[in-house]
């Protein structure tokens, strides 16, 4: 009962009223059909709270137009989470705008004496009204988030099915009460127009906007000669002002909703789920693993005064085994025609890339960044190489199964023991300590 | 005669430090800008600061997650690209911005060049860029290395190199001198997570105080001097800085906003090279192809893989001080052969960076 | 398996062997393209299978041994057999095509995008994995991509945000437009002024 009567009833009363009072108005009293303005009276107030509160109100009130008019069209923008934001938040910038807007006008109404009698009491019941109405609004959007996109699914057809006399309460009947409040004195608002100064709302005020600013002054025909120019070019002035405060309040207002969006999803951190998590957790615990591998090989390194490369039958002259040297740089660990272990430095003497492990068929290695060829045999580069120095050969230790060394060789090819023969297969390749030092 | 030294001396302070300029009238109000037909040579100073100011902001927000271990750089980067919410744009617009910021340099330097605004008593002004040029340099350097990917890592070890290789031209005990150097810069015998945390310190506190003490004297300079006249027969046409230039200079900078967001929203950094350059780096495995230093090296790059190492460093070394030197080298030079000069500067910065590869391929018969 | 735990066997065994996969793909991709690749297009290491790194044969426990032996009898296609030396574009291809269809067109490698069909885009930055095959990109990876390809994608993906940019940059430009035409006027009645006082 009582919701149609304020979903129902009050609008027809409401609409009825703003078109019978409209045209009462307008043929009665003609020239109140507007504002009855007060610039004269107080100008610094009205400034502020007029610019604010028209600035607010008109992006709130294109902001409730389109979504009723151009349902489909909102819809499908406001599928963009990114402009759902936007919009909400200008709207509440807008509100809050409007608000202060209006709590100047109010107060000014309430403390100028010459301004209360230009003041009628239904101005200032609509006043109130309008604070209250955009403390809901501003409530409404804080509360239950997101009207920009529910309303289409409720308000929408709700305001079209009034339009239509097809009244329907199917839409609002489940609204929450902070919505339905809005929208009833949204309806009292409505009513009271044309009783009101509310009313110059219809004097196209949309030509505010191209129109030279008017000013409201006192006047009489000398003055209007002295000061024409002046005011000419203060309404210029004041134009090319608006213009620019529009146009960069409307790149800051989209430049930092664009920001904050990037911003709160930047440090509200990552949605992942928990696989993702699981698969990313496993990366870094490889790679921690890969890192801890390597402090091991480097500890092994200063305490041991032979490491282990490989058994001497695994190596092949064609295709190098790479392991990691004293100096914790990347070698190369070949079996050379003889049968014996070759060991090379796998650090490119040019500018200390890993070269390549597979053996040309001229018996060179590759290092690939700068393409430098190196003769395998003496580790010399190919002239016209950008390596000039030769990559230096590494000495080597044979060492039986019990870990007694059967032969030995430095770098510069010195050797220290016999080669058996019979052992030699079983034999296991390792680099000595003492060796490094003379590299 | 002692106190005509003095003077000498004061005088000479007075002209480079014209604090009596010291006053927003002076310095902002009363500000002209020359107007002529190199007038748009004033903006990139102004771009150079904007991208700056970037690098800044999206440098601070890239710290939030960045993490400077070898075994964590690499994950962490790859972190904030694949699954912080617009993280992929965040670095992205560094990456980016960096570049266009060291484009705007490389075009500063030479129109300022051009139009001589290093002459007497812009000096300081001029130092003080070149300073600025090096350290920029130095955030790129630092910067590549962060990630820890196999490019970073490699062209930092190319990079590093080239300073030992000095030390076969030095006699005797001065040879390993150079060798030295390198290792107190990477920390450690071999690019590790000492090299790390040096280019991290640097990269994100030491190089940023210095641009700052080293910027805020350039802009000083620049407002205390005022825009120098550019031209050698000035219009008389002049515009007021504050605030048509200023305005001016803001629209661009939108402009261009929009232009390095576009990119950095639709055109990832990474995928201009190929994809196992940004494979994690792994000491023990092969090094990919293609390890090439930021397009911004290639005019020193290409170079030091033709030519002889010792002409390269010469002429490195000659360019830094003939740099250093220009407002006593060309004070009696025309803005004219001035214009020539930079222009063949430029001649040679663009054909070694686009086509530096092409010229390595002639010549050494492989691509670089 | 710790580190540790098999640091000895790395040792026994090479650290980085050369890659025994099907390296006819990788050669005529990077002929074909120009772009440095490596095995990590279809291979977990970048290195190829062989070793004994995260994703390399040496590697495997015995239950992922026992998934590399099923994968590897995948003859027919469609078995979604998961292969623990692949990532998920090498496993797409045996899965489409089946090993028996793999191995034939191996001695065929440019083939292979056109018995891929361009549906399936793993990494879902718009470009279809055989065409990233073909460009030598990565698929699994949306920031590797033919740059000019990627860009265009991008636009039409971002196009909301791009527009409301140049929203935002066009209402810049015309406030700071008009600005500079306000300023101009307050400049030139201030000389106004100047002018009538003197």
């Amino acid at each position: 009962m009582v919701n149609s009567f304020f979903f129902i009833g009050l609008p027809y009363i409401a609409v009825f009223s703003l078109v019978a009072g409209s045209i009462y108005r307008f043929k009665s009293e003609r020239f109140s059909y507007s504002a009855l303005s007060s610039q004269f009276l107080e100008s610094k107030k009205l400034l502020w709270g007029s610019v604010l509160w028209h600035a607010g109100i008109m992006i709130i009130f294109v902001g409730h137009l389109i979504p009723f008019l151009l349902p489909g069209l909102w819809q499908s923008l406001t599928s963009q989470p990114a402009f759902v934001v936007a919009v909400e938040v200008l709207g509440v910038a807008a509100a809050f705008t409007a608000l202060v807007g209006l709590v100047v006008l109010f107060v000014r109404r309430i403390l100028s004496r010459h301004i209360q009698s230009v003041t009628t009491p239904v101005d200032l019941v609509v006043l109130a009204l309008l604070i209250v109405q955009i403390l809901i609004g501003i409530q409404t959007a804080a509360g239950h988030r997101w009207g920009s996109m529910w309303s289409v699914q409720t308000t929408t057809p709700y305001l079209w099915s009034v339009l239509t006399l097809q009244p329907d309460l199917i839409h609002v009947d489940s609204l929450p009460p902070t919505v339905k409040l809005h929208i009833a004195v949204a309806w009292i608002i409505i009513m009271l127009v044309p009783f009101s100064r509310l009313v110059h709302a219809f004097s196209l005020p949309i030509q505010y906007l191209w129109r030279a600013p008017q000013q409201v002054i006192w006047t009489n025909a000398r003055r209007i000669r002295h000061i024409a120019p002046v005011i000419r070019k203060a309404e210029e002035s004041r134009r090319l002002f608006l213009k620019g405060a529009l146009g960069l309040g409307t790149a800051g207002g989209l430049l930092t909703v664009g920001v904050m969006d990037k911003l709160v999803r930047f440090f509200s951190g990552p949605n992942m789920t928990p696989e993702e998590q699981a698969a990313l957790l496993q990366k870094r615990l490889e790679r921690l693993e890969m890192t801890a591998e390597e402090r091991d090989l480097e500890l092994e390194r200063m305490r041991n005064d032979y490491i282990f490369v490989a058994n001497l039958k695994e190596l092949s002259p064609k295709d190098g085994k790479y392991f990691i040297d004293y100096q914790m740089r990347p070698a190369l660990a070949y079996r050379d025609t003889t049968g014996l272990p070759l060991l090379i430095s796998a650090k490119c003497t040019h500018l200390g890339c890993t070269v390549a492990s597979s053996v040309d068929a001229s018996g060179r290695i590759l290092c690939p960044c700068h393409i430098s060829y190196f003769d395998l045999k003496t580790g010399m580069p190919q002239p016209g190489s950008p390596a000039t120095k030769p990559l230096p050969l590494l000495g080597w230790a044979l060492m039986d199964t019990q870990g007694n060394i059967l032969v030995s060789q430095a770098p510069d090819g010195r050797r220290e023991g016999e080669v058996p023969a019979d052992k030699l297969e079983a034999s296991m390749v390792y680099i000595a300590k003492r060796y490094e030092e003379t590299v | 005669m002692g106190s005509e030294r003095m003077n000498a001396v004061g005088a000479f302070l007075r002209d480079r430090l014209p604090l009596s300029h010291f006053s927003y009238e002076e310095m902002v109000g009363k500000k002209l800008v020359p107007v002529h037909r190199m007038s748009w040579g004033y903006y990139f100073g102004g771009l150079v600061l904007f991208f700056f100011l970037v690098q800044l902001g999206t440098g601070v927000m890239l710290l939030f997650y960045y993490q400077p271990t070898v075994s964590d750089a690499h994950a962490s980067v790859e972190y904030i690209t694949k699954h912080v919410g617009g993280g992929a744009l965040i670095r992205n617009l560094h990456a980016w911005a960096s570049s266009c910021m060291i484009f705007c340099l490389f075009v500063h330097l030479l129109t300022t060049f051009a139009m001589k605004a290093f002459e007497k008593p812009r000096e300081i002004t001029w130092i003080s860029g070149v300073i600025l040029l090096m350290v920029t340099f130095g955030f790129g350097f630092t910067g590549y290395l962060l990630p820890w990917h196999q490019i970073a890592v490699n062209a930092t070890k190319v990079g590093l190199q080239s300073i030992e290789e000095a030390g076969q031209y030095m006699p005797g005990a001065l040879a390993d001198f150079p060798r030295y150097v390198k290792e107190l810069i990477q920390g450690e015998a071999a690019v590790g997570q000492a090299t790390l945390s040096r280019f991290y310190a640097l990269h994100v506190v030491i190089l940023p105080l210095l641009t700052f003490a080293t910027l805020g004297l350039h802009v000083l300079m620049v407002q205390l001097h005022g825009m120098s006249q550019g031209v050698d027969h000035p219009t008389g046409k002049t515009e007021r800085f504050f605030p048509f230039f200023l305005l001016k200079d803001f629209s661009l900078w939108g402009l261009v906003f929009l232009a390095v967001i576009t990119l950095a929203l639709c055109l990832p950094f990474e995928s201009l090279f190929a994809y196992p350059l940004f494979e994690p780096f792994d000491p023990l495995g092969s090094t990919p192809e293609g390890i090439k230093p930021e397009w911004y090296f290639f005019f020193l790059y290409y170079p030091l893989e033709l030519l002889p190492f010792w002409v390269v460093m010469l002429a490195m070394n000659a360019g830094i001080v003939l740099l250093l030197a220009v407002p006593w080298i060309f004070r009696r030079s025309s803005r004219r052969t001035l214009s020539m000069i930079a222009a063949a500067a430029a001649l040679y910065l663009v054909t070694m960076t686009l086509f530096g590869d092409a010229i390595y391929t002639f010549f050494k018969g492989v691509p670089g | 398996m710790t580190p540790r735990r098999f640091l000895p066997a790395a040792i026994a065994f090479t650290l980085a062997l050369p890659a025994y996969g099907y390296p006819e793909f990788q050669q005529f991709v990077k002929k074909n393209s120009g772009r440095g690749t490596n095995c990590a297009m279809c291979h977990v290491h970048p290195d190829g299978p062989e070793g004994l790194k995260p994703g390399q044969i040496g590697s495997l426990s015995t239950e992922e041994l026992n998934q590399l032996n099923r994968a590897r009898a995948a003859f027919e296609p469609g078995q979604n057999a998961h292969n623990p030396i692949l990532n998920a574009f090498g496993d797409s291809i045996i899965n489409t095509l089946g090993k028996t269809k793999f191995l034939q067109i191996r001695l065929h490698p440019e083939e292979l995008p056109e018995a891929l069909g361009d549906t399936s885009d793993l990494d879902r930055d718009g470009i279809p994995d055989s065409k990233e095959y073909i460009a030598g990109t990565h698929p699994l990876d949306d920031s590797s991509g033919e740059p000019a390809s990627l860009f265009l994608i991008n636009l039409r993906r971002y196009a909301f945000h791009l527009v409301m940019m140049v929203v935002a940059t066009g209402a810049g430009l015309y406030g700071l437009n008009a600005m500079l035409h306000w300023f101009d006027l307050l400049m030139s009645s201030g000389r106004d002024k100047d002018a009538s006082e003197k």
